[in-house]
């Protein structure tokens, strides 16, 4: 148990972390490459304003039409957004961790806020697999890959709060909770995941071409 | 001898005495680790049963853990009676800091002797 728990938070932290950074700089880096190739002109008529317009109308909740079409999703998918990226960053135990390793540390969660967002973001991966189950359209779409992808999603925090209450068997899901955060943290460049470090610039791209180009809103 | 000198002496020698035995004897009650640095506790209390873990864990200075240092030099003595906070509590970060040299000292022996609790459950255990 001490071998598995030195691993998992010592060098597997590391790997994860460099896979996670590195593959997000890589593929950031070649998409900018094949922009210039494929659609130079992008370059020439890309304007912060018109970005940033767009950007801001997209992390607004409803503030696009499409959002204001669809209620329900709009709202758990804010909700889920917002918990999953805030509570690991801002989780009690993981700036403890931190503190310990680094020897830095910020502000942290009370344990009861960070027990609702885990729950919320749970909530939320049931959502997501019962649309893609129940809506035919989605289920359509669906591959299998989508679902493993939720289950790599879901995992750490399944876990995560599996531990921290103690219910039985926490031990082992302490474990898993970090091989699974890992997993999870290298997954992210290379899956449809990556749709969250590509937001600002697909929506840079076409708020630029709708203000720049087209004269027009594309929210 | 003076009378009332050797009486000075001993109001001096008993409440010595009284302390080191209070001392001797509180360490083998400590069953928790509870510092009066933390004001509020936000996990349950983490058992240490101070006698029976050193002698498991065959420690035999006192200053492993009620260290002293002077110009950054490990003393000989130990700083028994002083609560880890006495020390290690200071500026806004404070609380964090108490909280990083405890795990610090408790935890990176325990994984140097593959031996004795790592995961916060396992020491900060809820009673039953
Ligand atoms: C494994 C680390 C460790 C070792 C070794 C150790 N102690 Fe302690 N001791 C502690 C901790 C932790 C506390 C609780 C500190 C607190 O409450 O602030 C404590 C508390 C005490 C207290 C009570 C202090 C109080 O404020 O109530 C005494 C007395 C004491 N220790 C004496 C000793 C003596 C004597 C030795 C050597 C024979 C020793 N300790 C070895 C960790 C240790
Ligand atoms: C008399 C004051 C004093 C007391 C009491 C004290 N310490 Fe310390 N401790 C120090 C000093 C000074 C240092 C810094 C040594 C150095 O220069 O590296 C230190 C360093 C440490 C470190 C290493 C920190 C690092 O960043 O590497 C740990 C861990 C630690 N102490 C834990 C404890 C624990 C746990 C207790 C209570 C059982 C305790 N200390 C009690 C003075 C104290
Ligand atoms: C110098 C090494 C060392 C330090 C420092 C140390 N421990 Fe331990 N601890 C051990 C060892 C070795 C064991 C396993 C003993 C055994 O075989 O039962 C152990 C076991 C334990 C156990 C499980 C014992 C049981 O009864 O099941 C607890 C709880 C524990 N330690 C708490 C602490 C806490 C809290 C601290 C910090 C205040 C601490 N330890 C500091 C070496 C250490
Ligand atoms: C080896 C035992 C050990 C492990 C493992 C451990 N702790 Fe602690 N922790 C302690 C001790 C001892 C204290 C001091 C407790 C006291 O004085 O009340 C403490 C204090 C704390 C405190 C401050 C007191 C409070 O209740 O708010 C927090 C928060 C905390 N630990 C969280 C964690 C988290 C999160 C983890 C896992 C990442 C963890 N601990 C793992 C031993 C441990
Ligand atoms: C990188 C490796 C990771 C490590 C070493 C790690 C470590 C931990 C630890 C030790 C706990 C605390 C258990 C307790 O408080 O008793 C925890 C809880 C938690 N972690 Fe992680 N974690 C990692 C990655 C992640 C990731 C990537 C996520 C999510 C994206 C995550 C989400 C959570 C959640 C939601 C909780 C429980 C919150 C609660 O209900 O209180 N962790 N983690």
């Amino acid at each position: 148990m001490h071998e598995i728990y030195q691993l998992a938070s010592g060098i597997l932290v590391w790997v994860a972390l460099i896979v996670f950074v590195g593959g997000t700089a890589g593929r950031l880096i070649r998409m900018a490459i094949t922009a210039r190739k494929k659609d130079a002109v992008i370059y020439q008529y890309f304007s912060f304003y018109y970005a940033l317009r767009s950007i801001l109308h997209w992390i607004i909740p409803f503030g696009s039409m499409s959002m204001r079409a669809r209620p329900a999703m709009t709202l758990v998918a804010f909700i889920f957004h917002i918990c999953l990226i805030i509570t690991p960053i801002f989780l009690a135990a993981h700036v403890i961790l931190i503190a310990e390793s680094w020897g830095i540390g910020w502000a942290y969660l009370p344990n009861a806020v960070a027990d609702i967002m885990t729950i919320l973001v749970i909530l939320g991966c049931l959502f997501f697999l019962l649309r893609r189950i129940v809506q035919r359209d989605v289920r359509y779409l669906s591959t299998p890959g989508d679902f493993v992808l939720l289950l790599v999603v879901a995992a750490p925090f399944v876990t995560g709060i599996w531990t921290y209450h103690q219910w039985s068997g926490f031990e082992i899901a302490g474990i898993v909770h970090m091989l699974s955060g890992e997993l999870m943290l290298i997954c992210l460049p290379f899956t449809r995941l990556f749709h969250m470090a590509l937001f600002p610039f697909t929506r840079g791209y076409a708020g630029s071409e709708a203000g720049g180009v087209r004269r027009a809103r594309d929210w | 001898m003076n009378n009332s000198r050797a009486k000075n002496l001993w109001l001096l020698i008993i409440p010595a005495l009284l302390f080191l035995a209070a001392a001797v004897c509180a360490q083998g009650y400590i069953t928790k680790v509870e510092d009066s640095g933390f004001e509020k506790h936000t996990r349950p209390a983490v058992s240490f049963a101070h006698d029976a873990h050193n002698e498991a864990a065959g420690i035999e200075s006192c200053n492993t853990c009620h260290h002293m240092y002077e110009d950054g030099k490990l003393q000989d003595q130990a700083s028994i009676g002083m609560e880890c906070s006495s020390c290690h509590l200071d500026g806004y970060s404070g609380r964090l800091e108490l909280i990083r040299v405890y795990h610090l000292q408790c935890k990176s022996c325990h994984l140097d002797q593959k031996a004795g609790p790592v995961q916060c459950a396992q020491c900060h255990r809820k009673e039953e």
